[in-house]
């Protein structure tokens, strides 16, 4: 192979693998975090670049001598080969979970696992009525006592696909469906549903969260980086029922990026959240409240 | 809360039990070895290997020095914690499903199980503070459970009284030097056996779980039911968290049942109760299985819980535990306060 000429198409991985492997790096990033950068084999021979980012916490705690004395014991049994500290293959962390402590928690948890999906549907369904396609009747297809005998009332008219529809629908959409007369051609979603397509517009964001109120909603800005969504939840429920709460983090470290929006169950709460908390001290920082969305009235 | 995943086990978990420091934590499972842990990062100390079967129950003395388990390989086994050396083999006829210390850790009374003709029976086996000394081999009591058989039971204060859970549903209260039996009330529904019976503090009271769906809080002295914890699902763990008044329930459908329903109806949650007002507080999610043990270390730091997924789960409490409190009782420190 090295008195041919290089071709393109020549697998070079063998000489690459003869190297020898890059020795590891370490670089201290400006936020206080660390990166160290280590190469290493893996089973297939190939070279494998592990880059990890890591913020290392120095936690001080005192404990009773009879606990410290037990802290540098050595390592027995299964565990015997282990170097200090916690093991990869027995010991992980798990997913955070919130857990909050509430004395009607009952009552809270079935309020927001029905209010969110039950309400929705029940809205959907609210001026919705049971009719048979066969017989008019108020109850579903399915069930109607004349279903093996007659043909659906529109059976008919529906035998010409062409035939598009009814004239008085046409005229009910108005301008803003013009193109829903023809059957078929694409409709934007803003000019779906006729002078009302706004609204229906809307649904479509709102079916994902359930019937939140975005006038409900506040921003907070100039929030501490070291703040936790509990402590936002727990400072703003004490005006009302809070539904939501979004502190943004930064992806890698894991530290709050400065704003948090915060969704109350009621507007009223909310005005009154918005007037106390506007410029109230939290953590070295005065925060800065305001509606999310400004309220058109 | 982000709980510590430990995975030392390859089965389903029985027992764990966190020391009186709170520092260890030890668990075993229904594969042959007994882990010990440290509480605070899950780091693995070591196991203690020599069971040759399931082990149903491990428990350690109040000074930390020694731990004992009992095992489907009908053995009482006592280990060095510092070391993992066996220190000790008590052989019986049958499975041993439940070992308890004593305050001092002089005594320890094991339950076995009733099966080929032997009857359940709580035998109690003097233990010596030494380390190194010689262990007896001597029963130093034997209390023969002739009626239902015992599944769990434990030393009350003073360790004047031994408590024991029937298959039955009903407690017994047993003269701790003498054996004989004192008291036996239904407390729990007829035929659902108890799962599980752990102390307060000071001993003078203890919670039950049973298959019934029920936990209840009674007193040693005389059996009174002080509380009742209703929940919806059979439970196999319930444990009270020291510094707070809660108590904390485990359970979930039996294992055998588990396969054939999705986990959010399954009911693999911890459950937190008031102890006191005896509503639910809160629940904590996790489990792929039923929680087979739940355990409250005993500084109030953390609990943790044992599942049939085969994972220890250590939970270490955020502020908003701590800060919990009822209106009531805020209005009560107030008043202290002036």
């Amino acid at each position: 192979m090295s008195n041919k000429a290089r071709d393109w198409a020549d697998d070079d991985d063998l000489e690459e693998t003869t190297t020898e492997l890059p020795p590891p790096q370490t670089i201290q990033n400006k936020d206080g975090t660390k990166t160290t950068i280590t190469y290493r084999y893996d089973e297939d021979g190939k070279k494998v670049k592990t880059t990890r980012r890591i913020r290392m916490v120095t936690h001080r705690e005192v404990v009773n001598p009879r606990v410290a004395e037990r802290k540098v014991l050595p390592k027995f049994g299964l565990s015997e080969k282990d170097p200090k500290g916690p093991q990869m293959d027995t010991t992980s962390v798990g997913e955070n979970i919130i857990f909050r402590l509430s004395p009607n928690w009952k009552r809270d948890a079935k309020d927001e696992s029905k209010d969110a999906n039950a309400n929705a549907m029940k809205e959907k369904l609210k001026d919705k009525t049971v009719k048979c396609r066969i017989c008019n009747g108020e109850h579903f297809t399915a069930r109607c006592p004349y279903k093996d005998t007659m043909a659906p009332v529109g059976a008919e008219g529906s035998a010409d696909p062409a035939a598009g529809m009814p004239d008085d629908e046409v005229a009910a959409a108005g301008p803003g469906g013009a193109g829903a007369g023809k059957k078929g051609s694409y409709v934007p979603p803003a000019l779906r549903g006729g002078p009302g397509g706004a609204a229906a517009g809307e649904r479509m964001g709102g079916s994902k969260y359930g019937e939140r109120d975005d006038l409900a909603t506040l921003r907070v800005t100039n929030v501490s980086e070291m703040a936790e969504e509990n402590e936002l939840r727990d400072m703003f429920e004490r005006f009302g029922r809070v539904t939501r709460v979004f502190l943004a983090k930064d992806r890698d470290t894991g530290m709050a990026k400065g704003f948090a929006f915060i969704s109350f169950a009621d507007r009223t709460d909310a005005v009154k959240a918005c007037n106390k908390m506007d410029g109230y001290g939290f953590k070295h920082l005065i925060l800065r409240v305001e509606f999310a969305k400004k309220a058109a009235t | 809360m982000r709980p510590i995943l430990l995975s030392g086990h390859e089965r389903a978990l029985t027992q764990i039990k966190f020391n009186r420091d709170g520092d260890l934590l030890f668990s075993v499972a229904k594969d042959q070895h007994v882990c010990a842990w440290f509480s605070h990062n899950g780091e693995r100390l070591g196991t203690y290997k020599g069971h040759q079967g399931a082990i149903w129950t491990v428990d350690v003395t109040p000074d930390s020095s020694m731990i004992a388990s009992g095992s489907a390989d009908n053995t009482i086994r006592l280990w060095e914690v510092k070391t993992g050396r066996l220190l000790k083999t008590w052989e019986f006829p049958t499975a041993v499903k439940r070992v308890e210390f004593n305050e001092e850790g002089t005594q320890l009374l094991g339950v076995t199980e009733k099966r080929m003709g032997h009857l359940g029976s709580i035998v109690v086996l003097n233990i010596n503070p030494d380390i190194n000394g010689e262990q007896s081999d001597e029963k130093e009591l034997t209390i023969v459970c002739d009626e239902s058989k015992a599944t769990v039971a434990g030393w009350s204060y003073m360790n004047k009284y031994i408590i024991a859970g029937h298959e039955d549903g009903s407690v017994s209260q047993y003269d701790a030097k003498t054996g004989e039996q004192l008291e036996n009330l239904p407390i729990h529904d007829l035929n659902m056996q108890l799962t599980d019976l752990q102390w307060s503090n000071d001993r003078t009271y203890f919670i039950t779980a049973s298959k019934d769906k029920t936990a209840k809080l009674v007193a040693a002295r005389d059996l009174e039911v002080l509380k009742t914890y209703p929940s919806d699902t059979p439970l196999n763990s319930a444990t009270m968290t020291p510094k707070k008044d809660f108590v904390i329930l485990g359970g979930g459908q039996a294992a055998m049942d588990v396969t054939t329903t999705a986990a959010r109806q399954g009911k693999f949650e911890a459950r937190f109760y008031h102890k006191i007002f005896e509503d639910e507080i809160g629940r904590v999610r996790g489990h792929f299985g039923p929680l087979n043990t739940v355990a409250a270390d005993p500084t109030g730091k953390s609990y943790a819980s044992g599942g049939e997924d085969g994972y220890v789960r250590v939970h270490h409490f955020d502020k908003g535990f701590f800060d919990f409190s009822y209106e009531v009782e805020r209005e009560r420190q107030r008043a202290m306060q002036q």
